[in-house]
């Protein structure tokens, strides 16, 4: 079932090293601070840490106490105060990861306690969760700069492209589009100029990367996730590349903490599977484990001792495995197999199909009304104003009455935070398309407005879906049932009824090797001076180093995606790796544009 | 064997006699090149003079300031200045001043250095080039009998290249002072008096005491008279003074002083007229009022050889002149006219001064300068040695034999050869010829024997070639530098020891500009060491040219460096602004490529919003967030918004750190731009998240709905106003009803009122705030579910047509697990859902019915999929009989 990769396809380089860099670096910060020492570390890095450097490797380098820190600011400040107060002294050392700012130190100084404390950075910026995935772990990479406009984590960005350049460079082919990806690519084309690279020589491993930025398309973020991966992300939340499986799924009355990598063999074969395919899937693999476990039955003596030295483990682990995704895939079932979720399936397809657009308004005034998740109801009016181009203006003053009646006022916050994002608009009579793209192009012109990243605040982005959409053929004409269990094109991961835009346009890029022929789309998107192409002069790169990909998503990429990247992969012998912010879905996005209250 | 006094300069031309070597002792810096100091305290003004080595003059300049008591070079090639006062000024090697710094002032009679003995400043070493030797100088104040003050010369420690700068450390006294430096330790000063122990940071010119140490030279010794001499010696990397009174011989360090008696002295000393450490603080030697010279260790552990020179006038000076590996020591003894070298040999060699002269040992001879003379006395090197003795028949001189018979087209040459081959000694032999050409100042003897070395060299199968080669580039080097119009004669030994690099350096200090690219290219150093590193000290020299336009000094630096590697614009633009030139410092900003450099320049020279523009420019946010601050401080308030205000990337960095930080200033702000909707977005955070009273929160919401009017976004300054009116209710409702109601969303309050049976007021607040109908039903329909109120749901159903239609209320009787209640609802739902209610219910039968009914295929399948086990065997019957039909049809 999970499709071999075919046999040309170019080899994965070794991302372990980027951790054995990370814990090294740790481990020489600990040192540092000879003797015992508690460590308080902030949640958010708590599992990323994890990956890094367990409890253990901790306590080896006299890591005392830890403490989880809940609340951000100015925690280290009060610690070293309190103790101020109470007559102790002790060492104390703040460690800012990947990167201490500025005003990380003007706040120390503010607090009072700058002299006290030493400050060191722990450069841990690229986290390898996959064989092919790598991930930064910075989820406020979205907000901070989509909505924002905060370019701090683009230096961050561009020193760490910088490391996986020196470390596996160089990259010889390069494709981006979108404010941002220029940006984070001049920033690290400096970077490699200042420091000349020892990978000048080098043979290039990886041939080409892709730099695409997420505001060139919400659209698939914000999509209902049907792969698997990409379900148990949604359902469950996979945070760091493990997953907590609650009782329900575990069928015992504790929770269990699970690492979804390649490692797992059953999670490897169905991860990239539609949710449909799945149980079947399972089941089969469950009936075979047994047939092994069978064989037992007609052995002598030797074969079974063979088997209980040599298969027994395996097959038991296999079985523990098998019976977590079962558990897990239950769980789904239970949650998404409802009416409710065929519905809102359904309407998500109208949506991009642009038909019965009244229906899905009023499908989604419902959803409102009934309280049914405020997230979701959200995300469901991004969807609509995205590929609607705008909300009419009734709709728009309606939907979001009733959201606010539902949820708060608060919300008005949100609705404007949305609005700036270009997210969720309202579409402006008589504002045609190209006075909105006259602005934009003045703007650009002017060398320092190439820097303004305010200016989709003053002009909401406007979303030119449909056209997009019928230009990339985004929504696969199918005669008849589109098989999932056989997919035809990357539409499989949102059930044949939508090519993602974003892997769309890295397929089409890839395979013209550059943006000729994509004016129109790239107009489309409002990336007209945006989509960039830089292919080394030189062409020492070797096919297969160019079927090596390193796609890089600036604001989060969603397991499906992945899952259609790698489908691409598999289907013309590329193989992807991805470096994303953050792995993110719809939920999240939501969330990072939402305003709680606190 | 030892070479005599080799003539090593072009004739200077030293000033007239009678100036040199009086008072002040003149000298020369040594190994490098040795510009001439000189010096008249005479009537008014003196004049400060310096001189190259070849004795061209380099400077001269009148002296202001006050009595000098010593000078002495650094290892830098800063000229030191030692003031009465204790004040030191430094002076570069063209005469420009650099720096002062004080010792402190000498409370005790006459002050410092008064009353000094003739060249008792024995002048810093700059020789090494790593400065792991210590430099050393010294005082000595007689006026007393306590000898109290050590002073010390620091040396700083800087593993480059570059030569150190030693550094004075001293300290105050009544009496004798005294300067000395041990090698890695800071520098330590004690006094008497006042019992300072100081280092002494030479770089930032403060003197710490770090405690009180009582000790006191005058008991300890009974001091009666003057020292007759005295110096340092260093050992284990601790300072000592050695101090000769009479007959006896005082070891002092910090803490204690001893007698000490050197081994094997003759007998009959009764005073110590001078003594001498080697270059090396290896060895020590003394000179006797009896004519005596002993020779030993610095350690006075052990005695080397001993001399008699029977000449009991005190000599004018006396050195070691040795080489670093060599076994030949020996002593170099002056007075006014006789010049004598004393070894571990019955003989000494002797010779004529014809001038005053004033010795500097190096590390591998002594250099002899007098007015018209710069000489150079050595040991001849062993290979030199070998093939320049008469006679000699070792491999290397019958090399060179050999190679002069074949020019000669003689066929002793083969004779010769032969006759090295047959011994196997060719190898030796080339080595030995390369080897001495090294050591050769003649070009002429340099090219002989390296013709013979290469001679030689064709009759080896596998000589690397190595040696050979290094030897020619070096020795080009080194004739380039001896020229007397460039001054630097530095011997082979010498110019190993110093390395390239720091014979680079000295040439850029003499502003030897084109010669030092020269070298650099044709040794083909890196760019970066070798060619921009220079340029970029031209640069920095060039700046400095004050009649030359800004405009042509920035466009000749640029022509010159252009692109070149290494060259940092930046370094050169700030070096301009030092010399207060800032308009050329901004100019010459504008070629250095990496804009974050520029930044920290134009804020010291002002130029902040430049400094802003090239911040944004480097994308660097740390960069940018620096230099905000720096123009917070300095502009006002208005002034920095409107800054701003035309930098959106700034401004976006500086609103993230408001919102974290300083939300008064976020909200000035907005206010500042105008921003009449962020304004009202933060009035609104503000009434959630700061203000706790109700009346607080009304009131924000009442600014927030203004700037939303003000913003013309209606829409917005509507839902604030319901907000506005909904708090003031829940905060009623609260007050009358008891219970939780405030920050309840608009549903929630109704749906809450219901929950507690409060219809009427349920209904009048969605009234009041005009709730759609819709929702009103899934509201109530919800809550009344919710509290099992089965009756009061079953009324309202049937209050009106349900603009929900009924299959909602099937579907939440089944949530409640209420089949009786659902069955009632089943019934009046719509055709189109009709199937999904009676599946809902479980009536499978009349869900297939229906279906059959309508003829839907879709409703068909979806009652299939619902028959289960054999109870339903019969309506799946049916219902496939119907498909069929259906097909048929």
């Amino acid at each position: 079932m999970a499709f071999p990769h075919r046999p040309d396809a170019p080899e994965l380089p070794d991302f372990s090293m980027l951790k054995r860099l990370a814990r090294d670096q740790l481990i020489y910060l600990l040192e540092q601070l000879p003797g015992k020492k508690d460590l308080f570390i902030e949640a958010d890095l708590m599992s990323p840490l994890d990956r890094i450097a367990n409890v253990s490797i901790l306590k080896q380098h006299e890591v005392d106490k830890l403490y989880k820190v809940e609340n951000k600011p100015a925690l280290s400040s009060s610690l070293v105060n309190a103790d101020k107060m109470a007559g102790r002294t002790r060492k104390y050392k703040v460690i800012f990861s990947p990167q201490k700012f500025y005003a990380c130190e003007m706040v120390l100084e503010e607090e009072g306690v700058y002299g006290d404390v030493s400050c060191d950075e722990w450069a841990f910026s690229l986290l390898p969760l996959d064989v092919d995935l790598l991930s930064m772990e910075l989820p406020e990479f979205f907000r901070d700069y989509f909505l924002e406009g905060d370019q701090r984590w683009i230096n961050t960005l561009a020193q760490a492209l910088h490391l996986l350049s020196t470390l596996y460079g160089p990259f010889p082919n390069c494709y981006g589009i979108g404010r941002c990806a220029k940006m984070s690519y001049e920033l690290w084309k400096r970077l490699e100029e200042e420091e000349d690279g020892e990978t000048k020589g080098r043979r290039p491993e990886i041939g080409q990367i892709f730099l695409l930025d997420r505001d060139v398309d919400f659209v698939t973020a914000l999509c209902s996730q049907v792969v698997y991966e990409g379900l148990v992300d949604d359902t469950f939340r996979i945070k760091c590349g493990s997953v907590d499986f609650g009782p329900e799924v575990t069928s015992s009355d504790k929770s269990l903490k699970v690492l979804l990598n390649a490692e797992d063999k059953v999670f490897n074969e169905i991860r990239n599977e539609h949710f449909s395919n799945v149980f079947s899937f399972l089941s089969q693999k469950a009936r075979n484990l047994q047939a092994q476990y069978d064989r037992r039955r007609g052995m002598d003596i030797k074969q079974m001792k063979n088997f209980v030295s040599q298969e027994l483990k395996g097959l038991k682990q296999e079985h523990r495995l098998l019976s977590l995704h079962i558990g897990a895939c239950e769980s789904i079932m239970k949650k998404k197999t409802k009416q409710d979720f065929q519905e809102l399936i359904k309407t998500e397809h109208a949506l991009l199909e642009g038909f019965n657009i009244r229906e899905s308004t009023s499908y989604i005034e419902e959803h409102i009304d009934r309280q049914v998740s405020p997230i979701e109801s959200l995300r469901l009016m991004c969807l609509l104003s995205i590929t609607e181009n705008g909300l009419i203006p009734k709709d728009y003053r309606s939907l979001k009455t009733q959201y606010l009646q539902s949820y708060g006022p608060e919300h008005l916050l949100t609705f404007s935070n949305l609005r700036r994002a270009g997210l969720l608009t309202e579409q402006a009579p008589g504002d045609t398309l190209t006075a909105v793209e006259s602005k934009v192009s003045k703007l650009v012109t002017d060398k320092a407005a190439g820097k303004i990243t305010d200016a989709f605040s003053s002009l909401a982005k406007r979303s030119n879906f449909r056209a997009i959409s019928k230009k990339l053929n985004l929504i696969p004409r199918v005669d008849g049932e589109y098989d999932l269990k056989v997919p035809r094109d990357m539409a499989y991961v949102f059930s044949g009824a939508y090519v993602p835009l974003s892997c769309r346009i890295i397929e089409q890029v890839l395979e013209r090797r550059g943006w000729q022929g994509l004016d129109e789309v790239v107009r489309l998107l409002n990336c007209s001076e945006l989509a960039f192409t830089d292919m080394t002069k030189d062409d020492k790169a070797s096919s297969e180093s160019l079927r090596l990909i390193l796609v890089v998503f600036l604001g989060g990429c969603t397991f499906s995606e992945i899952s259609a990247l790698r489908f691409l992969g598999r289907e013309k012998g590329y193989r992807f790796i991805f470096l994303t912010t953050a792995v993110t879905n719809s939920a999240r996005l939501m969330e990072a544009m939402s305003e709680v209250k606190a | 064997m030892w070479c005599g006094p080799l003539e090593l300069v072009h004739r200077p031309a030293w000033p007239g006699p009678g100036q040199l070597g009086q008072k002040v002792s003149s000298q020369t810096t040594a190994l490098l090149r040795n510009p001439w100091r000189k010096e008249k305290p005479a009537s008014a003004r003196p004049v400060l003079e310096i001189y190259s080595a070849s004795g061209v003059p380099l400077a001269s300049l009148l002296w202001k300031s006050g009595p000098v008591v010593s000078l002495g070079w650094s290892a830098e090639e800063e000229l030191l200045c030692v003031q009465e006062d204790g004040v030191v000024l430094v002076y570069g090697l063209h005469g420009d001043f650099r720096r002062h710094f004080s010792m402190g002032n000498v409370g005790g009679p006459g002050g410092w250095g008064k009353g000094m003995e003739s060249g008792t400043l024995s002048l810093p070493q700059p020789t090494t080039p790593l400065s792991r030797r210590c430099s050393r100088t010294g005082f000595w104040m007689p006026g007393s009998s306590i000898l109290s003050l050590v002073l010390g010369w620091l040396s700083s420690q800087e593993p480059t290249a570059s030569p150190s700068v030693p550094t004075w450390v001293t300290s105050n006294s009544a009496g004798c002072q005294r300067c000395q430096v041990s090698p890695d330790t800071p520098g330590a000063a004690f006094t008497a008096h006042r019992c300072a122990f100081c280092p002494w940071d030479h770089q930032r010119q403060k003197l710490w005491a770090l405690g009180s140490l009582r000790w006191s030279f005058s008991t300890t010794i009974g001091l009666q008279s003057a020292p007759s001499c005295w110096t340092t010696v260093c050992q284990d990397r601790v300072a000592h003074i050695l101090l000769a009174v009479g007959p006896d011989l005082y070891l002092l360090d910090h803490a204690a002083c001893s007698a000490v008696t050197p081994p094997g002295l003759a007998p009959g000393v009764s005073s110590f007229l001078q003594m001498a450490v080697s270059f090396t603080y290896r060895h020590l030697a003394l000179f006797t009022d009896t004519g005596y010279i002993w020779m030993g260790t610095a350690s006075l552990k052990e005695k080397l050889c001993e001399f008699n020179c029977n000449i009991r006038a005190p000599p004018k000076q006396m050195v070691w002149c040795s080489r670093p590996r060599s076994k030949e020591r020996a002593v170099v003894v002056a007075w006014e006219r006789r010049l004598m070298v004393v070894g571990d040999a019955p003989e000494s060699i002797q010779f004529v001064l014809d001038e005053d002269s004033y010795l500097v040992p190096e590390l591998d001879g002594v250099r002899i300068f007098s007015r018209s003379t710069h000489e150079f006395l050595h040991e001849v090197p062993v290979a030199s040695e070998e093939i320049f003795k008469i006679a000699s028949m070792a491999p290397g001189a019958l090399l060179l034999e050999a190679q002069k018979e074949y020019e000669k087209e003689s066929q002793k040459a083969d004779e010769y050869l032969r006759e090295i081959q047959e011994l196997g000694q060719l190898p030796q032999a080339v080595q030995q010829c390369i080897e001495a050409a090294g050591h050769e100042h003649w070009p002429d003897m340099q090219k002989s024997l390296l013709r013979a070395a290469s001679f030689g060299k064709c009759f080896l199968d596998r000589f690397p070639p190595d040696s050979f080669v290094r030897m020619c580039q070096d020795l080009r080097v080194l004739n380039a530098v001896r020229d007397y119009h460039i001054g630097i004669p530095l011997t082979y030994s010498q110019y190993k020891q110093l390395t390239i690099q720091v014979l680079l350096d000295r040439l850029v200090l003499r502003r030897l500009y084109p010669l030092a690219i020269q070298i650099c290219e044709y040794l083909r150093l890196p760019e970066v060491q070798g060619v921009s590193r220079i340029l970029a000290h031209w640069a920095c020299y060039k700046v400095q040219q004050k009649d030359v336009s800004d405009e042509d000094v920035a466009r000749a630096i640029n022509q010159k460096l252009g692109d070149t590697p290494g060259v940092s614009y930046s370094d050169i633009a700030a070096r301009a602004y030092g010399c207060g030139r800032t308009e050329l410092a901004i100019k010459l900003l504008e070629y250095e490529p990496r804009s974050g450099e520029q930044v920290p320049l134009l804020l010291k020279m002002k130029r902040s919003k430049l400094a802003l523009s090239k911040a944004i420019e480097s994308g660097d946010t740390d960069l940018v967030f620096t230099v905000l601050l720096h123009l917070k401080n300095e502009l006002n308030r208005g002034d920095f918004f409107m800054t701003l205000r035309n930098q959106p990337m700034a401004l976006s960095l500086y609103r993230q750190f408001c919102k974290h930080q300083e939300l008064e200033t976020l909200k000035d702000l907005y206010n500042q731009d105008d921003n009449h909707q962020e304004l009202g977005s933060f009035h609104i955070r503000a009434s959630y998240a700061a203000e706790e009273r109700i009346e607080g929160r009304v009131a924000a919401l009442q600014t927030a709905a203004d700037a939303f009017y003000k913003a013309k976004n209606e829409f917005a300054a509507k839902a604030t106003e319901d907000q506005m009116r909904l708090l003031r209710l829940q905060r009623r409702l609260e007050d009358e009803l008891g219970g939780r109601f405030l920050d309840l969303s608009l549903h929630d309050t109704v749906t809450t009122l219901i929950l507690s049976g409060q219809n009427k007021r349920a209904e009048q607040l969605a009234r009041d705030f005009r709730i759609p109908d819709k929702r009103l039903w899934w509201l109530k329909l919800t809550a009344l579910a919710d509290l099992e109120d089965w009756e009061e749901l079953e009324k309202f159903s049937k209050s009106k047509k349900s603009p929900i239609g009924y299959l909602p209320f099937v579907e939440i009787c089944m949530k409640q697990h209420n089949k009786y209640e659902a069955k009632k609802y089943a019934s009046r739902v719509g055709p189109e859902q009709k199937v999904k209610a009676l599946l809902l219910v479980g009536d499978v039968a009349q869900a297939a019915d229906v279906a059959i009914e309508h003829r839907n295929e879709a409703e068909m399948s979806l009652v299939l999929s619902h028959c289960t086990g054999a109870t339903d065997g019969a309506t799946a019957d049916k219902i496939q009989r119907a498909r069929a039909q259906a097909q048929k049809k």
